[in-house]
Protein backbone atom coordinates (compact mmCIF):
# COMPACT_ATOMS: atom_id res chain seq x y z
CA UNK A 1 0.00 0.00 0.00
CA UNK A 2 2.54 2.49 1.09
CA UNK A 3 4.70 1.76 -2.32
CA UNK A 4 1.10 2.62 -4.69
CA UNK A 5 1.10 6.00 -2.50
CA UNK A 6 4.90 6.56 -3.58
CA UNK A 7 4.02 6.12 -7.00
CA UNK A 8 0.89 7.78 -7.32
CA UNK A 9 3.16 10.76 -5.75
CA UNK A 10 5.69 10.16 -8.17
CA UNK A 11 3.34 10.36 -11.24
CA UNK A 12 1.47 13.71 -9.24
CA UNK A 13 4.73 15.51 -8.57
CA UNK A 14 5.67 14.30 -12.62
CA UNK A 15 2.07 15.66 -13.96
CA UNK A 16 2.79 18.60 -11.80
CA UNK A 17 6.34 19.61 -13.21
CA UNK A 18 4.92 19.67 -16.47
CA UNK A 19 1.50 21.10 -16.02
CA UNK A 20 3.83 23.96 -14.02
CA UNK A 21 6.28 24.60 -16.58
CA UNK A 22 3.62 25.67 -19.31
CA UNK A 23 4.09 28.63 -20.08
CA UNK A 24 1.93 31.97 -18.80
CA UNK A 25 1.78 33.54 -22.30
CA UNK A 26 1.74 30.79 -25.09
CA UNK A 27 0.04 33.04 -27.13
CA UNK A 28 2.50 35.73 -27.16
CA UNK A 29 5.75 36.53 -25.69
CA UNK A 30 5.84 38.70 -22.53
CA UNK A 31 7.83 41.08 -23.20
CA UNK A 32 5.84 43.66 -22.26
CA UNK A 33 6.05 42.96 -18.44
CA UNK A 34 8.61 44.03 -16.33
CA UNK A 35 10.62 40.83 -14.12
CA UNK A 36 9.93 42.70 -10.98
CA UNK A 37 7.03 41.81 -8.82
CA UNK A 38 4.23 44.55 -7.54
CA UNK A 39 1.07 44.28 -5.33
CA UNK A 40 -2.46 45.58 -5.93
CA UNK A 41 -4.87 45.86 -3.62
CA UNK A 42 -8.68 45.81 -4.93
CA UNK A 43 -11.96 44.49 -6.03
CA UNK A 44 -12.40 41.90 -8.57
CA UNK A 45 -14.82 43.56 -11.47
CA UNK A 46 -14.37 40.65 -13.59
CA UNK A 47 -12.43 37.13 -14.36
CA UNK A 48 -12.54 36.69 -18.47
CA UNK A 49 -11.54 33.39 -18.70
CA UNK A 50 -11.43 33.39 -22.22
CA UNK A 51 -9.36 32.39 -24.88
CA UNK A 52 -6.50 32.77 -25.89
CA UNK A 53 -5.28 34.61 -22.13
CA UNK A 54 -7.58 35.01 -19.11
CA UNK A 55 -7.76 38.68 -17.70
CA UNK A 56 -8.94 39.20 -13.84
CA UNK A 57 -9.98 42.91 -14.28
CA UNK A 58 -9.42 44.38 -10.59
CA UNK A 59 -10.28 47.93 -9.32
CA UNK A 60 -7.94 49.70 -7.26
CA UNK A 61 -8.03 52.78 -5.42
CA UNK A 62 -4.78 54.57 -6.38
CA UNK A 63 -3.01 57.22 -4.42
CA UNK A 64 -5.63 60.14 -5.40
CA UNK A 65 -8.15 58.19 -4.12
CA UNK A 66 -9.84 57.47 -7.76
CA UNK A 67 -10.78 53.86 -8.49
CA UNK A 68 -8.92 52.53 -11.17
CA UNK A 69 -9.53 49.46 -13.10
CA UNK A 70 -6.28 47.03 -13.46
CA UNK A 71 -5.67 44.52 -16.43
CA UNK A 72 -4.07 41.40 -14.92
CA UNK A 73 -3.09 38.78 -17.58
CA UNK A 74 -2.67 34.92 -16.67
CA UNK A 75 -2.23 32.04 -18.79
CA UNK A 76 -4.55 30.27 -21.24
CA UNK A 77 -8.17 28.84 -19.51
CA UNK A 78 -7.30 25.32 -20.67
CA UNK A 79 -4.01 24.90 -19.05
CA UNK A 80 -5.30 26.77 -16.19
CA UNK A 81 -8.21 24.31 -16.17
CA UNK A 82 -6.21 21.31 -16.40
CA UNK A 83 -4.63 22.64 -13.02
CA UNK A 84 -8.41 22.74 -11.44
CA UNK A 85 -8.99 26.38 -12.14
CA UNK A 86 -12.64 27.19 -12.92
CA UNK A 87 -14.00 30.82 -13.88
CA UNK A 88 -15.07 30.99 -9.76
CA UNK A 89 -11.59 31.06 -9.13
CA UNK A 90 -12.27 35.06 -8.70
CA UNK A 91 -15.56 35.91 -8.40
CA UNK A 92 -16.47 39.51 -8.98
CA UNK A 93 -16.90 41.78 -5.63
CA UNK A 94 -14.22 39.58 -3.71
CA UNK A 95 -11.29 41.93 -1.74
CA UNK A 96 -7.89 40.82 -2.97
CA UNK A 97 -4.11 41.37 -3.16
CA UNK A 98 -2.54 40.95 -6.13
CA UNK A 99 1.16 40.32 -7.00
CA UNK A 100 2.04 40.81 -10.72
CA UNK A 101 4.54 41.54 -13.40
CA UNK A 102 3.88 45.21 -13.79
CA UNK A 103 3.74 46.80 -17.60
CA UNK A 104 7.08 48.56 -19.29
CA UNK A 105 5.09 51.25 -20.04
CA UNK A 106 3.63 52.22 -17.02
CA UNK A 107 0.08 51.42 -17.89
CA UNK A 108 -2.59 49.60 -15.35
CA UNK A 109 -2.01 46.03 -16.61
CA UNK A 110 0.43 43.26 -15.66
CA UNK A 111 1.20 39.92 -15.67
CA UNK A 112 -0.28 37.77 -12.81
CA UNK A 113 2.34 35.99 -10.52
CA UNK A 114 -0.46 35.35 -7.24
CA UNK A 115 -2.92 36.32 -5.37
CA UNK A 116 -4.29 35.83 -1.20
CA UNK A 117 -7.84 36.38 -0.22
CA UNK A 118 -8.88 38.11 2.71
CA UNK A 119 -9.65 34.73 4.11
CA UNK A 120 -5.75 33.24 3.32
CA UNK A 121 -6.75 31.41 0.42
CA UNK A 122 -3.89 31.94 -1.95
CA UNK A 123 -3.86 31.29 -5.51
CA UNK A 124 -0.59 31.50 -7.39
CA UNK A 125 2.89 31.04 -5.77
CA UNK A 126 2.27 33.64 -3.13
CA UNK A 127 5.49 31.81 -0.98
CA UNK B 1 -0.13 -32.45 -77.35
CA UNK B 2 0.38 -29.00 -79.15
CA UNK B 3 -3.54 -28.00 -78.46
CA UNK B 4 -2.92 -28.94 -74.59
CA UNK B 5 0.06 -26.48 -74.66
CA UNK B 6 -1.99 -23.53 -76.71
CA UNK B 7 -4.84 -24.25 -74.62
CA UNK B 8 -2.76 -23.71 -70.96
CA UNK B 9 -0.92 -20.79 -72.52
CA UNK B 10 -4.10 -19.13 -72.91
CA UNK B 11 -5.18 -20.27 -69.57
CA UNK B 12 -2.56 -18.26 -68.29
CA UNK B 13 -2.66 -15.28 -70.31
CA UNK B 14 -6.69 -15.14 -68.82
CA UNK B 15 -5.25 -15.43 -65.62
CA UNK B 16 -2.61 -12.82 -66.21
CA UNK B 17 -5.16 -10.53 -68.09
CA UNK B 18 -8.04 -11.14 -65.06
CA UNK B 19 -5.48 -10.40 -62.24
CA UNK B 20 -3.86 -7.25 -64.43
CA UNK B 21 -8.25 -5.76 -64.95
CA UNK B 22 -9.01 -6.69 -60.85
CA UNK B 23 -6.31 -5.10 -59.16
CA UNK B 24 -5.81 -1.50 -61.51
CA UNK B 25 -7.12 1.45 -59.45
CA UNK B 26 -6.75 -0.64 -56.35
CA UNK B 27 -4.67 0.78 -53.61
CA UNK B 28 -2.08 -1.28 -51.82
CA UNK B 29 -3.39 -3.14 -48.75
CA UNK B 30 -3.47 -1.17 -45.64
CA UNK B 31 -2.35 -1.83 -42.28
CA UNK B 32 -4.90 -3.48 -40.09
CA UNK B 33 -6.10 -0.84 -37.32
CA UNK B 34 -5.42 -3.48 -34.69
CA UNK B 35 -1.84 -3.87 -35.69
CA UNK B 36 -0.66 0.13 -35.04
CA UNK B 37 0.62 1.09 -32.35
CA UNK B 38 -1.41 2.96 -29.85
CA UNK B 39 -0.54 6.73 -29.16
CA UNK B 40 -4.40 7.72 -27.27
CA UNK B 41 -4.13 10.09 -24.46
CA UNK B 42 -3.78 13.61 -24.27
CA UNK B 43 -0.06 14.70 -25.14
CA UNK B 44 2.72 18.07 -24.42
CA UNK B 45 5.70 18.74 -25.82
CA UNK B 46 8.29 18.64 -23.42
CA UNK B 47 10.75 21.58 -22.88
CA UNK B 48 10.22 25.05 -23.81
CA UNK B 49 9.49 26.98 -27.35
CA UNK B 50 12.92 26.89 -28.68
CA UNK B 51 12.85 25.13 -32.17
CA UNK B 52 16.15 23.19 -31.90
CA UNK B 53 17.30 22.99 -28.38
CA UNK B 54 20.11 20.46 -28.96
CA UNK B 55 21.63 23.77 -30.92
CA UNK B 56 20.29 26.96 -28.57
CA UNK B 57 23.12 29.34 -27.21
CA UNK B 58 22.38 31.68 -24.43
CA UNK B 59 20.13 30.76 -21.18
CA UNK B 60 16.68 31.13 -21.29
CA UNK B 61 13.71 30.77 -23.86
CA UNK B 62 12.80 31.77 -27.42
CA UNK B 63 12.30 35.62 -26.28
CA UNK B 64 15.30 36.25 -23.89
CA UNK B 65 18.00 38.42 -25.92
CA UNK B 66 20.76 36.38 -26.67
CA UNK B 67 18.83 33.06 -26.87
CA UNK B 68 19.85 31.51 -30.74
CA UNK B 69 19.50 28.56 -32.52
CA UNK B 70 21.72 27.05 -35.21
CA UNK B 71 20.22 25.88 -38.25
CA UNK B 72 22.67 25.12 -41.14
CA UNK B 73 22.02 28.29 -42.91
CA UNK B 74 24.24 29.93 -45.45
CA UNK B 75 25.20 33.24 -45.49
CA UNK B 76 22.47 34.88 -47.01
CA UNK B 77 19.85 33.00 -44.60
CA UNK B 78 21.64 33.63 -41.55
CA UNK B 79 21.83 37.22 -42.46
CA UNK B 80 17.99 36.87 -42.45
CA UNK B 81 18.00 35.27 -39.21
CA UNK B 82 19.98 37.60 -37.92
CA UNK B 83 17.82 40.70 -38.86
CA UNK B 84 15.09 38.72 -36.93
CA UNK B 85 17.10 38.11 -33.88
CA UNK B 86 17.92 42.40 -33.62
CA UNK B 87 13.94 42.78 -34.35
CA UNK B 88 13.44 39.90 -31.43
CA UNK B 89 15.45 42.10 -29.10
CA UNK B 90 13.61 45.33 -29.71
CA UNK B 91 10.60 43.30 -28.73
CA UNK B 92 9.57 43.72 -32.70
CA UNK B 93 9.55 40.27 -34.45
CA UNK B 94 5.72 39.82 -34.95
CA UNK B 95 4.49 36.44 -34.34
CA UNK B 96 1.50 35.58 -37.05
CA UNK B 97 -0.19 33.45 -34.03
CA UNK B 98 -0.65 36.17 -31.97
CA UNK B 99 -3.35 37.67 -34.12
CA UNK B 100 -5.30 34.19 -34.16
CA UNK B 101 -6.15 32.45 -37.30
CA UNK B 102 -2.81 31.91 -38.84
CA UNK B 103 -2.21 28.01 -38.76
CA UNK B 104 1.67 27.84 -37.31
CA UNK B 105 2.55 25.00 -40.35
CA UNK B 106 5.12 22.22 -40.37
CA UNK B 107 7.34 22.09 -38.68
CA UNK B 108 6.49 24.53 -36.04
CA UNK B 109 3.77 22.21 -35.19
CA UNK B 110 5.69 19.88 -33.64
CA UNK B 111 6.62 23.05 -31.20
CA UNK B 112 3.63 24.47 -29.74
CA UNK B 113 2.56 24.95 -25.70
CA UNK B 114 -0.45 23.35 -24.46
CA UNK B 115 -1.57 19.84 -25.58
CA UNK B 116 -1.80 17.28 -28.93
CA UNK B 117 -3.55 14.55 -29.71
CA UNK B 118 -1.96 12.17 -32.08
CA UNK B 119 -5.00 10.01 -33.88
CA UNK B 120 -4.05 7.07 -35.85
CA UNK B 121 -6.12 5.16 -38.62
CA UNK B 122 -4.38 2.78 -41.47
CA UNK B 123 -5.11 5.33 -44.10
CA UNK B 124 -3.79 8.69 -42.29
CA UNK B 125 -2.58 10.28 -39.14
CA UNK B 126 -3.54 13.38 -37.68
CA UNK B 127 -1.50 16.03 -35.28
CA UNK B 128 -4.47 18.15 -33.28
CA UNK B 129 -3.12 21.02 -31.55
CA UNK B 130 -5.41 21.80 -28.99
CA UNK B 131 -3.37 25.61 -29.43
CA UNK B 132 -4.43 27.57 -32.45
CA UNK B 133 -5.93 25.05 -33.08
CA UNK B 134 -3.92 23.87 -35.40
CA UNK B 135 -4.49 20.06 -37.56
CA UNK B 136 -1.97 18.22 -39.70
CA UNK B 137 -2.81 15.64 -42.29
CA UNK B 138 -0.36 12.46 -43.28
CA UNK B 139 -1.60 10.41 -45.88
CA UNK B 140 -0.55 6.37 -45.39
CA UNK B 141 -2.95 5.03 -47.22
CA UNK B 142 -0.11 4.47 -50.21
CA UNK B 143 -0.27 7.48 -51.93
CA UNK B 144 2.46 9.41 -52.96
CA UNK B 145 3.18 13.12 -51.95
CA UNK B 146 2.20 15.74 -54.94
CA UNK B 147 4.23 15.58 -57.61
CA UNK B 148 6.44 18.82 -58.07
CA UNK B 149 4.20 20.11 -60.74
CA UNK B 150 1.42 19.81 -58.48
CA UNK B 151 2.76 21.37 -55.62
CA UNK B 152 2.24 24.91 -54.37
CA UNK B 153 3.49 26.06 -50.96
CA UNK B 154 0.97 26.16 -47.94
CA UNK B 155 1.76 26.45 -44.00
CA UNK B 156 1.55 22.72 -43.66
CA UNK B 157 2.75 21.17 -46.95
CA UNK B 158 1.43 17.97 -48.20
CA UNK B 159 2.50 14.69 -46.32
CA UNK B 160 2.56 11.42 -47.29
CA UNK B 161 3.94 8.34 -45.33
CA UNK B 162 4.31 4.81 -44.43
CA UNK B 163 4.44 2.21 -41.13
CA UNK B 164 8.04 1.00 -40.76
CA UNK B 165 6.39 -1.36 -37.30
CA UNK B 166 5.87 0.84 -34.45
CA UNK B 167 7.53 4.06 -36.31
CA UNK B 168 5.55 6.68 -38.84
CA UNK B 169 7.92 7.67 -41.61
CA UNK B 170 6.56 10.67 -43.81
CA UNK B 171 7.62 13.32 -46.20
CA UNK B 172 6.41 16.50 -45.98
CA UNK B 173 6.47 18.82 -49.17
CA UNK B 174 5.06 21.92 -50.90
CA UNK B 175 5.61 24.17 -47.61
CA UNK B 176 5.58 28.28 -47.96
CA UNK B 177 8.00 28.98 -45.25
CA UNK B 178 8.63 32.48 -44.30
CA UNK B 179 7.85 33.44 -48.11
CA UNK B 180 5.20 35.46 -46.94
CA UNK B 181 6.58 36.69 -43.97
CA UNK B 182 3.54 35.00 -41.74
CA UNK B 183 5.78 31.34 -40.46
CA UNK B 184 8.35 30.86 -38.47
CA UNK B 185 9.67 28.37 -35.90
CA UNK B 186 9.86 29.51 -33.16
CA UNK B 187 10.07 33.26 -31.47
CA UNK B 188 14.25 33.74 -31.96
CA UNK B 189 12.93 34.22 -35.58
CA UNK B 190 14.13 31.05 -37.53
CA UNK B 191 12.63 30.79 -40.49
CA UNK B 192 12.97 28.15 -43.79
CA UNK B 193 12.08 29.14 -47.64
CA UNK B 194 9.60 28.04 -49.55
CA UNK B 195 12.43 25.22 -50.92
CA UNK B 196 12.01 23.46 -47.64
CA UNK B 197 11.11 19.96 -46.81
CA UNK B 198 11.64 17.08 -44.50
CA UNK B 199 11.13 13.47 -43.29
CA UNK B 200 9.70 12.90 -40.03
CA UNK B 201 10.17 9.50 -38.10
CA UNK B 202 7.76 9.29 -34.78
CA UNK B 203 7.64 6.36 -32.59
CA UNK B 204 6.42 6.03 -29.08
CA UNK B 205 10.19 5.13 -27.29
CA UNK B 206 8.43 4.75 -24.58
CA UNK B 207 5.12 4.16 -22.16
CA UNK B 208 4.92 7.82 -21.71
CA UNK B 209 6.95 9.53 -24.42
CA UNK B 210 6.45 10.19 -28.32
CA UNK B 211 9.57 10.95 -30.19
CA UNK B 212 9.56 13.32 -33.65
CA UNK B 213 13.00 13.58 -35.33
CA UNK B 214 12.74 15.84 -38.56
CA UNK B 215 15.48 15.89 -40.76
CA UNK B 216 15.11 19.34 -42.32
CA UNK B 217 16.13 20.24 -46.17
CA UNK B 218 16.32 23.70 -47.66
CA UNK B 219 18.39 23.80 -50.56
CA UNK B 220 17.84 27.65 -50.75
CA UNK B 221 18.62 28.05 -47.11
CA UNK B 222 20.82 25.40 -45.98
CA UNK B 223 24.60 24.32 -46.49
CA UNK B 224 22.87 20.15 -45.55
CA UNK B 225 20.04 19.17 -43.91
CA UNK B 226 18.90 19.94 -40.35
CA UNK B 227 17.95 17.21 -37.73
CA UNK B 228 15.63 18.02 -35.07
CA UNK B 229 14.05 16.40 -32.05
CA UNK B 230 11.16 16.84 -29.78
CA UNK B 231 9.38 14.62 -27.65
CA UNK B 232 5.87 14.80 -26.21
CA UNK B 233 5.15 13.67 -22.62
CA UNK B 234 1.70 11.31 -22.25
CA UNK B 235 -0.15 13.65 -19.61
CA UNK B 236 -2.63 11.69 -16.97
CA UNK B 237 -5.26 9.50 -17.92
CA UNK B 238 -8.50 11.26 -18.58
CA UNK B 239 -6.46 14.46 -19.31
CA UNK B 240 -8.86 16.69 -21.43
CA UNK B 241 -8.49 18.97 -24.31
CA UNK B 242 -11.14 22.16 -24.37
CA UNK B 243 -11.80 24.75 -26.99
CA UNK B 244 -9.30 27.05 -28.09
CA UNK B 245 -11.00 30.27 -29.77
CA UNK B 246 -7.74 31.99 -30.71
CA UNK B 247 -9.73 35.61 -31.22
CA UNK B 248 -12.27 34.89 -28.37
CA UNK B 249 -10.85 37.70 -26.18
CA UNK B 250 -7.77 38.07 -27.98
CA UNK B 251 -6.17 41.72 -26.42
CA UNK B 252 -2.66 41.00 -27.65
CA UNK B 253 -2.83 41.56 -31.46
CA UNK B 254 0.41 42.85 -33.32
CA UNK B 255 0.63 46.39 -34.50
CA UNK B 256 1.20 45.74 -38.39
CA UNK B 257 2.88 48.79 -38.74
CA UNK B 258 5.54 48.31 -35.60
CA UNK B 259 5.73 44.54 -35.39
CA UNK B 260 4.86 45.50 -32.07
CA UNK B 261 2.31 43.04 -29.56
CA UNK B 262 -0.10 45.53 -28.38
CA UNK B 263 -1.64 45.36 -25.04
CA UNK B 264 -5.19 46.01 -25.25
CA UNK B 265 -7.30 47.45 -22.15
CA UNK B 266 -11.01 46.42 -21.39
CA UNK B 267 -12.25 49.49 -23.21
CA UNK B 268 -10.32 47.55 -26.44
CA UNK B 269 -7.41 50.51 -26.67
CA UNK B 270 -3.92 49.83 -26.68
CA UNK B 271 -2.70 50.04 -22.96
CA UNK B 272 0.61 50.52 -23.90
CA UNK B 273 0.64 54.09 -24.44
CA UNK B 274 -1.15 55.38 -21.45
CA UNK B 275 1.58 56.99 -18.86
CA UNK B 276 0.47 55.79 -15.25
CA UNK B 277 0.01 58.96 -13.37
Amino acid sequence: MKSVYKVVLAVLAVAGFFFAVQPAVAHHSGAEFMDQVKEITGTIKEFQFKNPHTWIQVVVENPKGEKEEWSVEWGAPNSLARQGYRPSTFPAGAKVVMRIHPMRSGAPAGGFVAAKFPDGKTVGKWE
Amino acid sequence: MIANKTQRCLALGAGLLLVAVLSYGQKPALPEFNKLPDWSGVWQMMGGTVFDRATQTGQGGSTTHGVRIHPPYNAEWEAIYQKNLALRDQDRLPDVITNCGVPVGFPRIMNLPDVYEFVIRPEEFWILTENGPNVMRVYTDGRAVLAPEERWGTYTGDSAGHWEGDTLVFQTVALKGSRDGDSILDRTGAVLSDAAQATTRMRRINDTTIESQMVIEDAKAFTKPWTVTKQFRRLPTGTRVYDYGCAENNRNPVDAATGRTLTLGPDGKPLEDREKD
